[in-house]
């Protein structure tokens, strides 16, 4: 776990550290410590050396001192110079019981032994030792103190010469080297001494002379002395004497020839060390204490630090999992503290954002209604609840505005924004019931009515439409909007929100197709709901397959009988259906948008086929039908242009028929293309005229070269006073606005006559031909201009020629 | 003063030889110049020199000389003497202090007690050999004193030249000795002629004597001399 580890390497770390500073600081004082006692040990071996050394010379200059008091006393320089040999020795005798020299000695001029106390029989003889008698005579002064051997036994030997007034010989004086002497330098140095003695290369190693400690460790001391007889004074070493370390330390007195005499001053470690030995255990206790003390310390402080950590932590987490409201309870006034209190002020903040997003995700920005997401949520929920409880009441009401289109694109997108902001106020006034009332996009809005029976949710519906029925002010200025609604009902309408939405949805254009406001979803609205699904599967096949022909229908002069243009019109040869009838696919296609794919085809289709009949040197305009959609196309014109050149065609031949009210959709718009195809050169025709919304100011500005009367008004012409009226007139209009007039669905010779009758230039109908195919259409035109042709006698009209007799329609 | 008198003394004797010499109407008496050095050839002063008849014996002297060795400043003066066997020194003090004069050599062993002024008595010196003085109280006063048979014996001066007068012609043992631990003096053989004077010189080694050192402390003392 992340805190564990944390603890435990604060703990870890702190411990190591303090154990390795204390473990430092020990190493060190232990190591000063024992530095000091070596030290300490090593100052007492030399100031005992000093103190030996100088104990030495005072011994020696005593001995020289009373060695002259001797000579220089008159009687035994008397006894001296007059070579008494037996009063010197007992004078030489007395002063040395005196003095407690062991030996004493007169020597003469030449070296002879005159007179000893030590063996007095043993004179005489040459003196061992000349070199102590070197020295100026007359100078009373002795410069020489050794010590050497006499008569097998050792003592410090200093010689004085006796003056009578010169010098007339030497008094020797021998001051002996034993036990007691170093005795009495242990009193004084607190050293153990050891005097030892080698007689040279065949003397056989070293040998004791005086000690003060046993003489196993003396045998020991013996190993620390080099074999040979040539020895320096050296600093101490370490010796184990008797199985106990000793500091030594070895002096040299004697720089004879034969003789080596040294004395090696020693101590013992243990006693010095005991001192430092407690001092040292004293410290590592110590050690110990505040090691622990330390262990303990840095858990604490450890402690004092993850658990709030681990805490905060623990809050993040909760963050994380999307809980904003436990705030994280730590009251500090340090580090720690202000990471708690910003984590709180963080999910705080978040919860805030996160509430922020939320909304915008479900809220539509302009109206503030719910958006499309959450309508959808909603219904699914409001769906499942009722399934879970087995209930109904699920109902919602799919809605559009009427004129909005033209709202927003006329008169710019801020009142079209401002609009929409009403109609949303409008609606949430009077639809207060509903469960969620969204705006899905553009000019759509949704309500979701749960728990109301479907009259309820009926009169909901016709209050909302009542509502936007008053006009919505912009600035002061009146703005319209209707709007049809679609209902549909959970489960009968569906058993899934997307059912229920595209079910309210074709009931809302059933509504607004029939213009009644709003319209309960029926299932007659959809017979062929599954047939129209897979319709669009086939039609796509149909283009592909080549299951779509083009059939096309004369348009027969009135004034000539000729034959200058066909319509071309789309039919289907499904190969099961048989041949589909275009009012099944059409306003399918065009409801789809599909239409698009089927104009260029036809489009690509007549101008091929116009190209064809050119080729073969017959001139025949085509017209194409093209929608409101196709004009909607900013290609259209170019791509229009690229088939005629495609297949050569001028463009003069071919024809646009759009019906009124395809113009009327959206005029500003079509305007635009129209112009650019009628600049190509193409003829343009309105279609259905008569049927749809447009204004003679807008039909005047329009490129159209043809008017087409729409065939409701030619089949109630006969014996229709006002049908007869307005095709008439319209032809007249027609006609004074520059326009070729076609009448459309000439069924019989009455109509034929009547509209020669009215100045109409073209007629359309079965009367004629019914549509035929291209082949078809051939044959019919050749029968139509044969010469031979028998003509149908005409009836009243005899101001014109003599309508045209046609063949049977196939 | 005491030297002058000591000079004169000798020329007073000499002078009475060559007299008794004339007298007698033997034959000319000849000097004998004797020049010493030291072994680098500097001339050395204070050195005794002595002769005696090769085969002939010399009569006694028939009276006691007398030699004063003066005390000054705790020095003896002077430093060496030679005296012909039966001679009396006296040793005056002059000094403000008292001296105890002894000597432990062999020709003549004596003790003075302490003494000022002219208080010693005189010392007969009648065995030939090498007296060593010494001042009781003062360590480093030192003086020689040479007994010879011997009436032809001189001390050398400052040039380091010394003569002997009178000298019949004839073969003589020349010694010369100049102080030092032992009395060794070292003899040549040296014939004396008719006419004129010979000469004769020798060389001594003096690096062991301790005749310098007492020269020159006692020239360092000469300031406080009393006269």
């Amino acid at each position: 776990m992340r805190i564990q580890r944390l603890r435990t390497r604060i703990i870890v770390f702190f411990v190591a550290l303090l154990a390795l500073v204390q473990l430092a600081a020990f190493a060190l004082v232990n190591a000063a410590n024992s530095r000091n006692a070596h030290q300490k040990i090593e100052e007492e071996l030399s100031v005992g050396e000093r103190v030996f050394q100088r104990l030495l010379s005072q011994n020696a200059q005593n001995l020289t001192e009373d060695a002259r008091l001797l000579a220089s006393d008159f009687a035994f320089r008397e006894a001296a110079a007059t070579q008494d040999g037996a009063t010197i020795t007992s004078a030489l005798a007395n002063h040395g019981a005196r003095i407690g020299a062991g030996a004493m000695l007169f020597v003469g001029l030449d070296g002879r032994v005159i007179a000893d106390t030590l063996a007095p029989q043993r004179v005489p003889r040459q003196f061992e030792y000349p070199r102590l008698l070197q020295q100026v005579p007359g100078s009373g002064s002795a410069a020489h103190v050794d010590i050497e051997l006499l008569s097998g036994k050792t003592f410090q030997l200093g010689a004085v010469p006796v003056m009578a007034p010169l010098a007339i010989g030497w008094v020797v004086v021998g001051l002996p080297v034993d036990d007691a002497f170093a005795r009495d330098l242990r009193q004084l140095t607190s050293l153990d001494v050891s005097f030892l003695q080698n007689s040279g290369a065949g003397g056989g190693g070293w040998r004791s002379l005086a000690t003060t400690v046993g003489a196993d460790s003396e045998a020991d001391l013996v190993r620390y002395l080099p074999p040979t007889a040539v020895v320096t004074s050296f600093v101490s070493r370490t010796a184990t004497l008797a199985g106990v370390d000793h500091q030594i330390r070895v002096v040299a007195l004697n720089s004879g020839p034969d003789l080596r005499v040294v004395a090696v001053l020693h101590r013992s470690l243990a006693e010095a060390l005991s001192v430092f030995a407690r001092l040292r255990n004293t410290l590592s206790v110590l050690a110990f204490t505040s090691l622990g003390l330390s262990i303990l310390g840095s858990v604490v402080i450890a402690l004092n630090i993850t658990r709030p950590l681990s805490k905060i932590a623990g809050a993040a987490a909760r963050i994380e999992q999307g809980d904003y409201s436990h705030p994280v309870e730590i009251s500090r006034a340090d580090e720690i503290g202000v990471l708690a209190s910003s984590l709180n002020h963080m999910r705080q903040g978040i919860a805030e954002r996160e509430r922020k997003i939320l909304t915008l995700a479900y809220q539509d920005p302009l109206t503030g209604l719910a958006n499309r997401s959450r309508f959808s949520e909603d219904l699914e929920a409001a769906i499942s609840g009722a399934r879970a409880q087995a209930q109904a009441g699920v109902s919602i009401l799919l809605m559009d505005l009427d004129r909005f289109k033209y709202v927003n694109d006329t008169l710019g997108h801020s009142v079209g924004d401002h609009v929409l902001e009403q109609v949303a106020r409008r609606i949430e006034q009077v639809a207060s019931a509903a469960s969620c009332i969204a705006r899905l996009g553009g000019d759509e809005f949704a309500v979701l009515l749960t728990g109301l029976t479907p009259e309820c949710v009926e009169e909901t519906a016709r209050a909302i439409i009542a509502a936007l029925e008053s006009p919505i002010l912009y600035q002061e200025q009146p703005l319209d909007v209707g709007t049809s609604i679609g209902i549909a009902h959970f489960p009968e309408h569906g058993h899934d929100a997307q059912t229920l939405v595209r079910n309210a949805d074709i009931a809302m254009y059933a509504a607004k197709r029939n213009k009644s406001g709003c319209q309960s979803y029926d299932p007659h609205y959809d017979t062929h709901q599954q047939e129209h699904l897979s319709l669009l599967g086939e039609l796509r096949q149909a283009v592909e397959a080549n299951e779509l022909r083009l059939y096309y229908q004369p348009k027969v002069s009135l004034h000539s009988a000729n034959v200058n243009s066909v319509e071309a019109l789309l039919r289907w040869h499904h190969p099961k259906r048989g041949i589909v009838s275009p009012a099944l696919f059409i306003p399918f296609a065009e409801h789809t948008g599909y239409i698009k794919v089927l104009t260029q085809w036809v489009l690509a289709e007549a101008i091929r086929q116009c190209g064809e009949w050119c080729r073969a040197g017959l001139r025949l305009q085509i017209s194409v039908n093209i929608s409101a959609r196709d004009l909607m196309n900013r290609e259209l014109p170019d791509q229009i242009a690229a088939m005629l050149e495609h297949h050569a065609v001028p463009a003069v031949l071919l024809c646009l028929e759009i019906t009124e009210s395809g113009f009327m959709e959206d005029p500003a718009h079509a305007q635009k293309v129209l112009d650019r195809l009628a600049a190509l050169g193409l003829r343009l025709a309105i279609d259905d005229y008569g049927t749809g919304y447009s204004s003679l100011s807008y039909i005047m500005k329009l490129p159209v070269q043809e008017l087409k009367i729409d065939r409701s008004f030619i089949s109630r012409m006969i014996g229709n006073a006002d049908s007869s009226t307005i095709v008439r007139s319209t032809i007249e209009l027609g006609h004074s606005l520059g326009m070729k007039v076609v009448a459309e669905g000439v069924e019989d010779l009455e109509g034929w006559n009547l509209l020669r009758h009215f100045g109409c230039d073209d007629a359309q109908g079965y009367y004629m031909s019914p549509p035929l195919p291209a082949a078809d259409l051939l044959a019919w035109m050749h029968a139509h201009d044969a010469p031979g042709a028998p003509r149908a006698a005409s009836g009243t009209e005899t101001a014109h020629a003599p309508p045209p007799v046609f063949a049977q329609r196939l | 003063m005491p030297g002058v008198l000591c000079g004169l003394g000798s020329v007073a004797a000499t002078a009475v030889g060559v007299i008794l010499a004339v007298a007698t109407g033997m034959a000319s008496a000849a000097d004998l110049e004797v020049t010493v050095h030291d072994l680098s050839d500097e001339p050395l002063e204070d050195a005794v020199v002595y002769a005696e008849p090769v085969g002939a014996s010399l009569a006694p002297s028939r009276e006691v000389a007398h030699v004063k060795i003066d005390q000054v400043n705790k020095e003896f003066v002077p430093l060496v003497t030679v005296v012909r066997t039966h001679t009396e020194i006296n040793f005056p003090n002059s000094d403000d202090f008292r001296h105890s004069i002894y000597s432990f050599s062999q020709p003549k062993i004596f003790t003075t007690k302490l003494y000022s002024g002219k208080q010693a008595p005189p010392v007969l010196f009648d065995k030939p050999g090498l007296v060593v003085l010494g001042c009781n109280i003062h360590d480093m006063m030192a003086a020689w004193v040479v007994v010879v048979d011997t009436p032809y014996f001189t001390k050398t001066a400052a040039g380091g030249k010394g003569l002997l007068k009178g000298l019949e012609p004839g073969d003589y043992r020349v010694s010369v000795w100049y102080p030092g631990p032992q009395f060794t003096p070292g003899t040549s053989q040296v014939r004396v002629a008719a006419d004129g004077n010979s000469h004769f010189a020798v060389a001594v080694d003096s690096s062991a004597s301790p005749l310098p050192a007492l020269r020159a402390r006692a020239a360092a003392g000469t300031g406080k001399a009393r006269h």
